[in-house]
């Protein structure tokens, strides 16, 4: 009993861990840095069929009539596919199905499909695409989503424009302000970050001889892609396959459909070809999703010892045309929109609104990016104004774990804020701030420190499925085959899970597989998206690691002849209690296992813990867990230009416990730079509908050049519910650090920046701005 | 179409194709070289990095017609897992690759980077080398690492050998 007890708890053990914590290289590494790894354009068949989409021209029209004959007669095209082609519903969208698959009446945004093309070469397609006539009415473009929400705005969608409304109230709002010695409101604006992953969306199509439907396409949850695709295609979904892995990034960018849809349907059209889409720059940042740009009016008023005693929010977000997860980026926004604090009142607010402006869905960090920046700089305003110290404020305003946050809801997994503010006091750039301040390059610049905190939450939130599932499989070579749907985008999620298993089983890591991605060898194990593909995939795997543990012992007990209880697991065998000369290995348990015909798969299912009620309006508040960051960072302005560089970074996560520290740094350093990126260069820019931004020629992320020196802190809170005390960490690494950058810009200037990107530009007129105008020399 | 004879990773090899196909777009449909990678198409990111006579170059805005007799080097001929060249396996050793896409051209790039130099070089130094090479998962700052550590393997390397 009391052994079952100990295998089934096994993901709690801190102590003599093997490969958990430990500096574990990356098991797909080799095949990454040699171009091995196929990516899955990469793939070629013979007698294909090359695919390519016809996007809107106009970003509001009606669609008058479609002509396809013109297309249709060119001597290399095999099929031109419109509306009146799709067997099932015209329809996609994570949540909300409102994006047609190709447009039959109107079109909302200029990345909106209207017909497909398959062709025998890429030429052939592109020059097809030319020759489809489409007959629009054009009407004027909704760009504003302020605008789009009154009364008489033109509607995009039968409901009206105003698609999610979520609100959190706590407290009485009104006694707070009165409470309140300061009371700060300030409206921030955030840019259409692009994901700009490296490699484009795209894939193949393929129907099998049996009938069945081959997807492969890069992709953050391929056994929902594949329900997706059913509904359009009226398919059974259990003959359609989806390989999804490995991604060339994702970021949350290719969570919603992508081209799955548009190969399935020219797949059914062209005799069992196969067929390839795969979308050059231009078109991904035409057709992709972006994030959604914010407008968030933030009140907070505060007493004269720093404590924060109200909070109001309005948010607006602009979803672009369609929803995708616009309802819930809003939601998870308003949740976080106070920050980790204890306020004790709020009245928050976030909309939903469509606009003729592309399109916005997830993207890490998931609506926190644009509201930390008004409760983060209004503490620092408030430490301006009192003279107190802003970490100090932080600290006196920071729930801890058992408190009350400022959902009203009190917080029973592990909280790291606290010591990560610690942990950046005590760090060198803080302490020695002003030495670093005084050691600008060039006389005309100036440097500043500063240190922002937030949170984000791990897993989906109430009212959404959340749960994980594994296999393992016992080969006969003597190793374990571990299936996690989850995909591998770029993270080393992989790795982990063969951490995690190696740990479970005792046994080498060359003794683990990892399979990702394959929905014909894999569990749905939910999205890899929402931080969570660690803490869920971790789980599912140490749910599954007992049952396996149970079939090799007791297949060990029959060979040795000893009562199952005298059965140990040791390095890469099982033994008998005590007596090394008395061993089985894996092999030879699979070979008699096999023998008897029995199976050696089990499989292991986990569901995240969620909290009881759901706050009422607020789409899915509370999570139950949560990760938290602070950021310490120093930049430096040319106060001649506006030009600035982040120099240093400290980077402070609460992941809980650590499980591959290389990767968990590797997060760390790409969210501190996609963070810098999102707050001084990068915005997808468009005018009355139309896209000003087209490739990376405009599209401005940051090189190498730009990188500053990057030191990652981990605070190892352990969380009782996580593999081995393990949360989540993909999103929150690139938060605090948006309103750290503002906070540092206003240090070494004085000014205060509330539309991002922090262009030179605008940092250069915020600068003249707080100069008195005597002072201004004209 | 033209017949245009050149070196792959070595290898004499010839295509007839339209002159105007670039040497990418040949790499990868022609000789199964999928290493390289389209990312932009536009010279921006550094993605379909390969040598050409030895000089780095973004085989996305090389014609193949330019290119008769000349030496074009992929991330594929620079090693392979069975045979990894220093600077990949410094890259798997710092944790310089999460995705993957963006390797093959930042491994190309190093080498190249690594051939011209005899030194440990400084950061500055490495971002001025890679600074044509776009990642958007690592924050870069492992990349700067493993380049560093190549250098001091490949300079130990050398002692030994003279
Ligand atoms: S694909 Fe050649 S530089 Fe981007
Ligand atoms: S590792 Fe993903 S783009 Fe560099």
């Amino acid at each position: 009993m009391s052994k079952q007890v100990e295998e089934t708890q096994a993901y709690k053990d801190k102590q003599n861990l093997q490969w958990v914590g430990k500096p574990v290289k990356r098991i797909d590494g080799s095949e990454k840095v040699t171009g091995e790894q196929k990516y899955k354009t990469d793939y070629n068949y013979p007698n294909m069929v090359w695919g390519k989409v016809l996007r809107a021209k106009y970003p509001f029209a009606k669609i008058k009539s479609i002509d396809t004959t013109k297309a249709e007669a060119h001597p290399d095209v095999v099929c031109v596919l419109t509306h009146k082609d799709i067997p099932g519903f015209n329809g996609f969208g994570i949540v909300t199905p409102d994006q047609p698959v190709l447009c039959e009446n109107v079109v909302r945004c200029t990345g909106d499909a209207v017909a497909l093309v398959g062709a025998e070469t890429l030429e052939a397609a592109e020059s097809a695409l030319e020759l489809i006539e489409v007959d629009y009415e054009v009407l004027d473009p909704v760009t504003d989503a302020e605008k789009a929400m009154v009364q008489g705005a033109p509607k995009l969608h039968p409901d009206g424009n105003i698609h999610s409304h979520v609100s959190i109230r706590n407290g009485d709002i009104d006694k707070g302000f009165e409470e309140a010695d300061y009371i700060f409101e300030n409206t921030f604006y955030s840019p259409r970050q692009m994901h700009a992953f490296i490699e484009t969306e795209g894939g193949w199509g393929m129907l099998k001889p049996d009938g069945s439907l081959m997807i492969q396409c890069p992709a953050q949850y391929g056994h929902r892609d594949k329900l997706q695709i059913a509904r359009a295609l009226a398919l059974n979904p259990e003959r359609i396959h989806v390989y999804s892995s490995p991604n060339g990034g994702g970021f949350g960018g290719k969570d919603e459909i992508t081209v799955q849809i548009h190969l399935a349907l020219l797949a059914h059209n062209i005799s069992g070809r196969p067929v390839k889409i795969h979308l050059s720059r231009e078109e991904s940042v035409l057709a992709g999703i972006k994030r959604h740009p914010f407008k968030v009016t933030v009140k907070t008023g505060a007493t004269k010892d720093g404590s924060l005693v109200a909070n109001k929010v309005c948010a607006i977000a602009d979803t672009g045309a369609y929803a995708s997860l616009g309802g819930a980026v809003t939601a998870l926004a308003i949740e976080h929109a106070s920050g980790p604090y204890k306020i004790p009142n709020v009245d928050m607010e976030g909309f939903c609104v469509y606009t003729n402006n592309g399109i916005a869905g997830a993207f890490r960090g998931f609506g926190v990016n644009q509201v930390c920046t008004g409760i983060e700089t209004h503490i620092d305003m408030l430490a301006e104004k009192t003279g107190l110290d802003p970490v100090e404020i932080r600290k006196k305003n920071a729930y801890r774990q058992g408190d009350v946050s400022s959902l009203g809801h009190v917080v029973k997994s592990s909280v790291g804020t606290i010591e990560t503010l610690e942990k950046a006091e005590q760090c060198d750039l803080w302490k020695n701030r002003d030495l670093y301040k005084s050691q600008v390059s060039e006389p005309w610049k100036k440097r500043g420190v500063a240190i922002a905190t937030s949170f984000h939450g791990v897993g989906m939130g109430l009212g959404s499925p959340d749960y994980g599932a594994a296999t393992m499989e016992l080969l006969e070579d003597g190793r374990f085959k571990v299936g996690v749907a989850i995909e591998e985008i770029g993270t080393g999620n992989g790795t982990v899970y063969a951490q995690v298993a190696a740990e479970c089983l005792k046994c080498s890591l060359d003794h683990i597989i990892v399979v990702q991605g394959d929905t014909t060898k894999t569990l749905d194990s939910g999205t890899i998206s929402a931080s969570r593909s660690t803490y869920t995939g971790g789980r599912a795997i140490a749910t599954a690691a007992p049952n396996m543990i149970n079939l090799l012992s007791e297949t060990a007990a029959e060979i040795l002849d000893v009562p199952k209880s005298e059965i140990e697991l040791a390095n890469n065998k099982l033994m008998v209690a005590g007596d090394e000369s008395q061993f089985v290995t894996y092999k030879q348990i699979c070979e008699i296992l096999l023998d008897k015909r029995k199976s050696t798969r089990v499989e292991g299912h986990f569901y995240l813990p969620k909290e009881k009620e759901e706050l009422r309006n607020s789409g899915g508040a509370p999570h139950h867990l949560y990760g938290y960051m602070t950021h310490v960072v120093m930049v430096e302005v040319d106060t001649l230009t506006g030009q600035t560089d982040v120099l240093k970074v400290v980077a402070i996560p609460d992941a809980g416990k650590v499980l591959n520290p290389q990767g968990l740094e590797g997060q760390s350093e790409g969210g501190a730079v996609m963070g810098i990126g999102y707050t001084l260069y990068e915005d997808v820019l468009i005018e009355d509908g139309m896209h000003k931004t087209k490739n990376f020629t405009d599209y401005i992320i940051p090189t190498i050049r730009e990188t500053p020196e990057i030191v990652t802190i981990p605070v190892e809170s352990n969380e009782e519910t996580g593999p081995f005390g393990a949360k989540g960490i993909a999103e929150v690494v690139m938060i605090p650090i948006i309103p750290a950058i503002m906070a540092a810009i206003h240090d070494a200037t004085g000014a205060r920046i509330n539309r991002l990107p922090a262009t030179p530009e605008r940092i250069y007129h915020a600068m003249q701005a707080t100069k008195k105008p005597s002072l201004i020399s004209r | 179409m033209k017949d245009i004879h050149f070196k792959v990773n070595g290898k004499n090899v010839s295509v007839n194709c339209a002159p105007t196909k670039t040497l990418l777009d040949v790499l990868r449909d022609e000789f199964d070289l999928t290493g390289s990678k389209e990312c932009c198409g536009k010279g921006e990111c550094g993605s379909c990095t390969v040598l050409l006579d030895g000089v780095s170059v973004c085989s996305c805005l090389v014609l193949i017609g330019q290119i008769h007799d000349v030496s074009v080097i992929t991330v594929e001929g620079i090693g392979l897992t069975s045979n990894m060249d220093v600077v990949q396996q410094a890259f798997v050793d710092e944790g310089a690759t999460q995705c993957g896409y963006c390797t093959p051209g930042l491994i190309v790039s190093s080498r190249s980077f690594l051939d011209g130099i005899n030194h440990v070089p400084t950061d500055d130094e490495v971002k001025t080398a890679l600074g044509g090479n776009l990642c958007r998962c690592t924050g870069y700052t492992k990349i700067m690492k493993a380049v560093q550590t190549a250098a001091r393997k490949q300079l130990t390397m050398e002692e030994t050998t003279n």
